[in-house]
């Protein structure tokens, strides 16, 4: 007897009902980062106009115009890719997308409840901050192959920033590591059923979400592409589709670190109430984080770049190492004087 | 029946560090040697060595590939203009590469480190910790300096290429 080839048809069916592949294509993978992205880029219009008391997006849907965002979407995704002629195209086009890939990569590591996580990796979190360093050098790519002078300008800001944040970051993020044992986000996250670590990682949470902001670029750390100095900075020559995706990549971060603060400090899918609860709680405080990130670009100005690799040398790194040593003694007790 | 995984990885990481060398642009030679560092990391992850992984991705593409970039981009020949050929020192570097890989080597065998075990998915961050710190601190600290020859490479790199 001859075993028959399995039926194609019902191969595809199979894979595409499994669990797997329902949580890359659907939750909490590609569709939902798609679609959270477009909502993220129309709360950050709507709560930055509310607070410079303007209206903010209005009439592309009865909602608030909540649909502006897809309107938008769907203008630059039809618009025609002009490339400028001295530009270097290969990176040109792939520095943008790669970014976005990357993004996207980083939500597939968070735990949003026991059962929605894509791949469970034992180190979690060193993993997550090892692609976020790969940005910069994208963003730098991205400047230089446009071959003009703003893009390149904010290129190598991009470049000093990260010297600036990125020490501090690594190391804010070892007290949480240090109190859980584990670098895997979802240990991290059972290691705080006895109490969020956002207690006794106040310190660390705080440089956090600093030096987590300096890394999306977002105000008041957004010298890369800064408007009104070097008008977007890196993303300058980037034409329809491409300002897209290289837009799109700084939304999708933002919601990546937001989920990564919730789940590093605000207990991730922990809470009152049943365990099918879990994705109602992650989400819940992945858009508190969110709502907050947004509010400081409304609250604060630009910092300098010198302010900031000053701060970065000196307060961070300074205050991240005192907040190890704290964490020490919080662990082993601390020394009778 | 090798796994055909490691075949395409370590097919990039040989792609990658061939093209490194033989690019006529230096930033692409840049960018190919960060495809190599992948590559490498990917290496590790089929080890299951995620963590050397992840740190190899942080600090070899975060930091030195970021570095050769920047000062190529900043004190390099201009786009497109050809580097210059350097037989002596090319030899000299062939020599110098060569021994430390000689040495790397002989330190990276099985009798090198005796009592070891491979750290891997079951793997418990205290014992790696000690391991680390107690057993292997000096060579950990040496290996921190290869920022620092990272930094000097990328300017010596830029500078001979402006001569």
């Amino acid at each position: 007897m001859v075993d028959l080839p399995p039926d194609p048809i019902q191969m595809t069916i199979a894979m595409i009902t499994s669990p797997l592949f329902l949580k890359v294509a659907i939750f909490p993978g590609l569709t939902s980062i798609g679609i959270i992205a477009a909502i993220l880029t129309w709360l950050d219009r709507k709560i930055t106009a509310r607070v410079q008391l303007r209206i903010g997006p209005q009439y592309v849907s009865p909602f608030g115009g909540i649909l502006q965002s897809f309107a938008d979407l769907i203008k630059l995704a039809f618009k025609e890719l002009i490339i400028p002629e001295k530009a270097d195209r290969f990176f040109f086009i792939l520095a943008p997308v790669f970014g976005l890939v990357l993004g996207a990569g980083l939500i597939a590591l968070i735990p949003f409840s026991p059962e929605t996580l894509i791949s469970n990796v034992e180190v979690g979190l060193p993993v997550f901050l090892a692609f976020v360093t790969l940005s910069p050098t994208l963003v730098l790519l991205a400047g230089w192959s446009a071959n003009s002078k703003y893009p390149f300008i904010g290129g190598l800001r991009s470049l000093f920033q990260q010297t600036g944040y990125e020490i501090p970051l690594w190391l804010s993020s070892i007290g949480v590591v240090m109190l859980a044992g584990s670098f895997n986000l979802t240990k991290i996250v059972q290691a705080q059923s006895t109490g969020w670590f956002i207690l006794p990682q106040l310190l660390g949470a705080i440089i956090f979400l600093v030096t987590s902001v300096a890394e999306q670029e977002r105000i008041p750390f957004d010298l890369p592409e800064a408007e009104p100095e070097i008008i977007m900075g890196w993303q300058a020559e980037y034409p329809g589709f491409l300002f897209l995706a290289a837009q799109g990549a700084g939304f999708v971060k933002l919601y990546a670190f937001s989920a990564l603060f919730a789940t590093i400090y605000l207990g991730g899918y922990l809470g009152p109430g049943p365990q099918f609860l879990g994705l109602f709680w992650s989400l819940f405080k992945t858009t508190i984080m969110i709502v907050l990130v947004i509010l400081l670009r409304g609250a604060f100005g630009r910092v300098r770049l010198d302010q900031l690799l000053k701060y970065g040398w000196t307060l961070l790194l300074g205050l991240a190492i005192i907040n190890i040593a704290i964490t020490y003694f919080l662990i082993e007790g601390f020394p009778a004087i | 029946m090798t796994d055909p995984a490691f075949l395409v990885v370590a097919a990039v990481t040989i792609i990658g560090a061939i093209m490194a060398i033989e690019a006529r642009d230096l930033v692409y030679g840049a960018a190919a040697l960060g495809i190599s560092f992948l590559g490498i990391a990917g290496l590790f992850i089929l080890l299951d060595a995620t963590y050397v992984a992840a740190f190899q991705i942080s600090v070899y593409i975060g930091a030195v590939v970021v570095l050769i970039l920047f000062t190529v981009m900043l004190v390099g020949p201009a786009k497109g203009e050809a580097p210059m050929e350097h037989k002596r020192a090319s030899l000299f570097a062939a020599v110098l590469v060569s021994m430390f890989l000689g040495i790397g080597g002989s330190l990276a065998s099985a009798n090198a480190f005796p009592g070891v075990e491979v750290c891997g998915s079951g793997c418990d961050l205290q014992i790696l910790s000690q391991t680390l710190l107690n057993n292997y601190g000096t060579q950990l600290e040496l290996l921190s300096f290869v920022l620092v020859a990272a930094v000097i490479g990328a300017l010596t790199l830029a500078k001979t290429e402006k001569a």
